[in-house]
């Protein structure tokens, strides 16, 4: 390929401008910027928490104010300033939504640009949404459905009134407050989320699907999913973002906590495409989240990730194996283009014998972007027997990008075995050659590669995400994803 | 078909091609021989458009049109295929998905719609058993895993699902057995019609007993410096190339 | 008050010489924080212990050499040596070449210009820098190959000992050297020794380090290696920790030109309580570039391995070829190793990849020899033997290949 081509189908490959920025125009109900004990207690008063919910936040906003924000990862951006955003906006109709019809007309036009309208969804696939949108869950589908066999699966505000039990049991015990700044900033901030409970025995006949958005500028969106999957029950749960196109740089600071009981199964996917800032780099999501799972007897977490979005993404979906024969899945792939940086990967944390963990990490950088790969496989002393495999594969598409690999590996155990490989590879020009001697053109040709390279981790997506985030691929790289 | 005229081409610094001449007729089979470094695989190279070779002078008409203003997948719209020396391996990317993308990219470039899943089924099932590839194959990724005789049979079976006007075999015979060498051979005759033409390029004269040619040329550096008939390759394999 | 860092230098003495070098060594002491647990660098070599102890720095004078230990440490290889105890030349015992192309003595009689900024970005380096003692200076004319090879070694000897050693090397276009460095400690001895080698390879020369830990006694051992290369330098550098109580190896290697090829291997095999660090880094800054990385470990009792090999890749070194495998064994219960094999790479056109594994001692391999009738014990030194042997083998020197190999073979009881 010659420099100029390579150029021109860079910047093509570069140039293609975000699809889903849109703002939807309705009132909202938001709190002025700030972040003090008052806000916290006016978000708990708002959402109208009980005592101990409103206390938790306070422990958590105090352990926050003594914390520092962490530095070590491979980024580089201005610290956001945590005193400019507000902190709390809801859609202000407050009204219950019994169906779908009384969702705001405006609301379900987003949804539908999105291409997730709820009743076809409901019709065609089967899928329960909880729609997300600035914080406060909006519509909800398939609850009935859901509670014949007692599975719960609704905002996490409904289920602080509704379900206190099993929020003050498991909430902050997977990501305690104190786990990390950002961790702790949610727990004291944090506004909605999902809740899902599955209970003993019971095979959840359906994905369960939520999709965050944010839309008020200004807002930080800081939700938080509690997710319970009882003995021997299994779930799947699917996590699709966008945000419009806004010119400056929103906050998302989530935190995802998964209870996998003793023989559940735990299957956790992310299509996540926020806004990635312009190909100046201006603009654009910081994604700080933190995702974590633990694992009890023979259970098992599995976290499936497409990275495409955020113009500053920090994430390290993990599981703690404190279970004997408990298992722990982690595939990712992440794109990154333009001035976009990305610090992602994985903990596998083994405490349980003969607990396996597989990673697959599949980074690809173009542009001026900068891609790492941070994993942590830690086998404490008693976990015998136990079992890593990882791989970290990364692909380079100009040679502006970076892609860093930093994998820590600390083995306690005499039994531990643990698999580390990790390569760096331009996308190959013979490859593309060979393509386009069969009639597929170049454009095509890096398309098919790049989504033959990803095709062991988008695999593991359930069908409907499959698709969704193929197009996603196709959209970041502008290769032609059939 | 084809009418190649005075062509020079180079890699970097180094003059390869210089000054070659060929006609290729509908229909025909051409043989290319030569030793070692002759330019063999340059000439598919250069005709098949990949980058690094570069066109110093001369002109490739392909069927009316300028082969050597169009890039590498239009010229394999056109009808030209190179049934590669050296397959590439693609992972993560099935045989399937890329025949069906290059067979509707071929038919886009025709104005055609995209071909009809029943229809490609059939045609895979019809292409792959002209060189004995078995299912397995067809569903793995390009390439990826398969010996050196199945990428072969897979060139083959990929020039069936492509029906090009003309094919080049760039020393398919190379590294074959000679139950995979029978079999990719047969492939080949299978396709032989009176429009679809071929350019046979070959170091050893064995792959000629299988296909063979109307036309055998030797090529020495960089030009073609003796054509006649097939008989050529036998003199050839007789007297070695030091007899040029 | 001991533990802070003031208190830990209070009573080092430092020499009158290269004053320039010490007083930013003394800024950067007061500047630089003490590497702790919070610092990426540090955080598995937390070194809290040692600064609550009170160290002396040694004068030059009075040496006694302890009979126990051979001032040869490589005793059938024709070389020529340096000996240092406690960061001093010991001229007694030492044997340095004359010849004109070839400058070699102690650092202390001729100064270098040290070009390494190590003292500037961590604190130990602030330390030596500041305090620094003796150490070689070797100086190769263009297109000269010394014909024997150096062997500095150095000796820490005596309780509540900090030693400061530093090294210079530095080969014009062409040249050639081999330098095996070689550090003990006697069985009573205790505190610390902080060691920097700088070393200069011109374009087209060549350098080979062999570098040996075999220190008894309870010895903080520090060692940075700098090596910069120039276009078309080759360099090999071979790690060995045989024994020492806290060991942290670091070497940095940086190409500054093009074509270069660098090779670097190691192996360590703490026991007991030991604590073994190895920190490499390999730069790569210009085209055509090649590096090649193979550490291997087993960490018996409750002993520590660390493992941390950086490779940066930067925008002009396209068509870099950098490879590095690290592999683990952790033997018993109660051992511990942390690896973590870092890949930055900003360049596209690059081959480059990493392996890092922990494991144990192939079981079929084990039943194999046992059925051949080979005891068990036997059996697993004969697998040790061959796992840490290749690392072993690519030492050049026959001699010092097999003084490595029979230290390793008896403290580890091999046959």
């Amino acid at each position: 390929m010659s420099q100029t081509e390579e150029d021109k189908l860079l910047n093509e490959v570069t140039g293609k401008s975000y699809e889903f920025g849109f703002t939807t125009d309705i009132e909202s109900d938001t709190i002025a910027p700030g972040l003090n004990e008052d806000v916290i207690r006016e978000i708990s008063a708002k959402k109208n928490e009980p005592e101990w919910m409103l206390e938790w936040r306070l422990a958590a906003f105090k352990i926050w104010s003594e914390m520092e924000e962490p530095e070590w990862a491979h980024l580089e951006y201005p610290k956001p300033d945590l005193q400019a955003i507000s902190y709390y906006s809801a859609p202000k109709k407050k009204t219950e939504l019994k169906s779908l019809d009384e969702v705001d007309p405006e609301l379900r036009k987003t949804m539908e640009k999105l291409g997730i309208s709820l009743e076809e969804q409901k019709r065609l696939s089967g899928v329960a949404v909880d729609f997300v949108m600035d914080s406060v869950s909006v519509a909800t589908s398939f609850k009935d459905k859901l509670a014949e066999l007692g599975v719960i699966f609704c905002s996490l505000s409904e289920a602080i009134q509704e379900h206190p039990e099993l929020v003050k049991k498991y909430i902050g015990t997977v990501v305690p407050q104190r786990d990390n700044y950002y961790a702790a900033l949610n727990s004291a901030v944090f506004t909605d989320g999902s809740f899902c409970y599955i209970p003993k025995g019971v095979r959840c006949p359906m994905e369960l699907s939520t999709y965050f958005r944010i839309n008020e500028a200004g807002t930080g969106q800081f939700e938080r999913t509690l997710l319970i999957a009882d003995e021997g029950s299994y779930v799947s749960y699917l996590e699709g973002c966008t945000a419009p196109q806004r010119d400056e740089n929103q906050l998302h600071a989530a935190v995802v906590e998964i209870v996998s009981l003793d023989d559940a199964e735990v299957k956790y996917s992310t299509v996540q495409n926020w806004y990635p800032g312009d190909e100046k780099g201006k603009g654009g999501v910081y994604n700080f989240v933190t995702k974590r799972g633990i694992c009890y007897k023979r259970s098992k977490i599995s976290w499936t990730q497409v990275e495409t979005g955020s113009a500053v993404t920090w994430k390290y979906p993990s599981c703690i194996l404190k279970g004997d024969d408990s298992i722990g899945e982690f595939f990712s792939v992440a794109v990154t283009n333009n001035m976009q940086q990305a610090d992602t990967g994985t903990k596998m944390i083994h405490l349980g014998k003969r607990s396996r963990s597989t990673i697959i990490s599949k980074g690809i950088s173009a542009g001026n972007s900068q891609n790492s790969y941070r994993g942590l496989v830690k086998i404490h002393p008693g976990a015998t027997n136990a079992r890593n495999f990882s791989v970290c594969d990364s692909l380079l598409m100009s040679s502006t990008c970076g892609a860093h690999t930093f994998p820590y590996i600390e083995a306690s155990n005499p039994t531990a075995k643990i698999e580390h490989e990790a390569t760096t590879s331009k996308i190959g020009e013979d490859q593309i050659f060979y393509c386009q001697q069969r009639g597929i053109d170049e454009e095509e040709a890096i398309g098919l590669i790049v989504k033959g390279y990803a095709k062991e981790v988008l695999n593991k997506l359930p069908m409907e995400f499959a698709v969704e985030a193929q197009k996603l691929l196709t959209i970041s790289l502008e290769g032609s994803v059939g | 078909m084809l009418k190649i005229k005075n062509l020079h081409a180079q890699v970097g610094d180094t003059q390869i091609l210089q000054g070659l001449n060929l006609e290729v007729g509908p229909g025909e089979v051409h043989a290319i021989m030569g030793p070692n470094g002759s330019g063999k695989s340059t000439l598919a190279s250069v005709l098949s458009g990949r980058e690094s070779y570069e066109v110093t002078d001369g002109s490739v008409d392909f069927d009316g049109v300028d082969l050597l203003e169009m890039d590498a997948s239009d010229r394999a719209r056109e009808g030209l295929f190179l049934a590669f020396q050296y397959p590439v391996e693609i992972p993560g990317v099935s045989n399937m998905n890329f025949m069906k993308a290059a067979i509707n990219g071929k038919r886009a470039h025709q104005g055609l719609d995209p071909i009809k899943g029943t229809d490609f089924l059939q045609k895979v099932k019809d292409c792959a058993s002209l060189v004995e590839l078995d299912g397995r194959l067809r569903d793995r990724s390009v390439n990826e895993g398969f010996s050196g005789g199945e990428k072969k049979r897979n060139e083959i079976f990929q020039m069936a699902m492509l029906e090009p006007k003309l094919a080049v075999l760039d020393e398919t015979d190379s590294g074959l057995d000679i139950d995979a060498l029978r079999v990719v051979s047969q492939g080949v005759n299978a396709m032989r019609n009176s429009d679809r033409s071929f350019i046979v390029i070959t170091h050893y004269q064995r792959l000629l007993d299988h296909i063979v040619p109307d036309y055998v040329h030797v090529l020495s550096e960089g030009k073609i410096v003796k054509s006649g008939g097939k008989e050529l390759a036998l003199e050839l394999e007789e007297k070695g190339y030091d007899w040029i | 008050m001991t533990g802070s860092k003031e208190s830990f230098i209070s009573n080092f003495k430092a020499p009158e010489n290269s004053r320039g070098l010490r007083s930013q060594g003394d800024q950067y002491l007061v500047d630089l924080p003490v590497p702790g647990r919070r610092s990426e660098r540090w955080k598995y070599s937390p070194i809290s212990k040692l600064l609550n102890t009170s160290l002396n720095t040694c004068s030059g004078e009075g040496v006694v050499w302890p009979e126990e230990i051979l001032p040869d440490p490589v005793p059938f290889l024709d070389s020529y040596r340096l000996v240092f105890r406690n960061g001093h030349y010991v001229s007694s015992l030492s044997d340095m070449p004359i010849d004109d192309d070839v400058i070699c003595m102690p650092l202390s009689e001729v100064g270098a210009e040290f070009t390494n900024d190590y003292h500037k970005r961590e604190w130990v380096g602030a330390m030596n820098a500041a305090y620094h003692q003796d150490g070689l200076f070797l100086k190769v004319s263009k297109n000269v190959s010394l014909d024997r090879p150096v062997v500095i070694h150095h000796l820490t000897d005596g309780a509540d000992i900090a030693a400061l050693p530093r090294h210079y090397i530095e080969l014009e276009e062409g040249a050639g050297a081999e330098v095996v460095v070689w550090s003990s400690a006697s069985e009573k001895s205790s505190g610390m020794c902080n060691g920097i080698l700088e070393a200069n390879v011109s374009s087209n020369a060549y350098l080979r380090v062999d570098k040996i830990c075999n220190e008894a006694g309870e010895i903080f051992k520090f060692s940075h290696e700098y090596i910069k290369q120039e276009r078309d330098s080759r360099v090999k550098i071979n790690t060995f920790t045989i024994k020492g109580h806290w060991v942290r190896n670091e070497l940095e290697i940086v190409a500054n030109g093009p074509g270069t090829d660098s090779t670097f291997n190691g192996a360590y095999l703490p026991t007991g309580t030991e604590h073994v660090d190895n920190h490499t880094v390999m730069d790569h800054a210009y085209p055509n570039g090649t590096s090649s990385e193979l550490y291997r470990g087993i960490m018996y009792d409750k002993s520590t391995g660390v493992f941390n090999g950086k490779v940066f890749v930067r925008k002009d070194a396209q068509q870099t070829n950098a490879f590095q495998q690290n592999s683990n064994i952790v033997a018993d219960k109660g051992a511990t190793i942390n690896a973590k094999p870092e890949l930055e790479i900003y360049a596209d056109d690059v081959k480059c990849s990493h392996g890092c594994t922990v494991g144990q001692f192939d079981k079929e391999a084990l039943f194999y020899l046992k059925s051949r009738g080979i005891g068990s014990d036997e059996a697993k030194a004969l697998l040790v033997k061959a796992y840490v042997g290749d690392v072993i083998s690519s030492v050049d020197r026959e001699e010092v290949r097999n003084e490595i190999l029979r230290l390793y073979s008896e403290r580890h009881g091999w046959a």
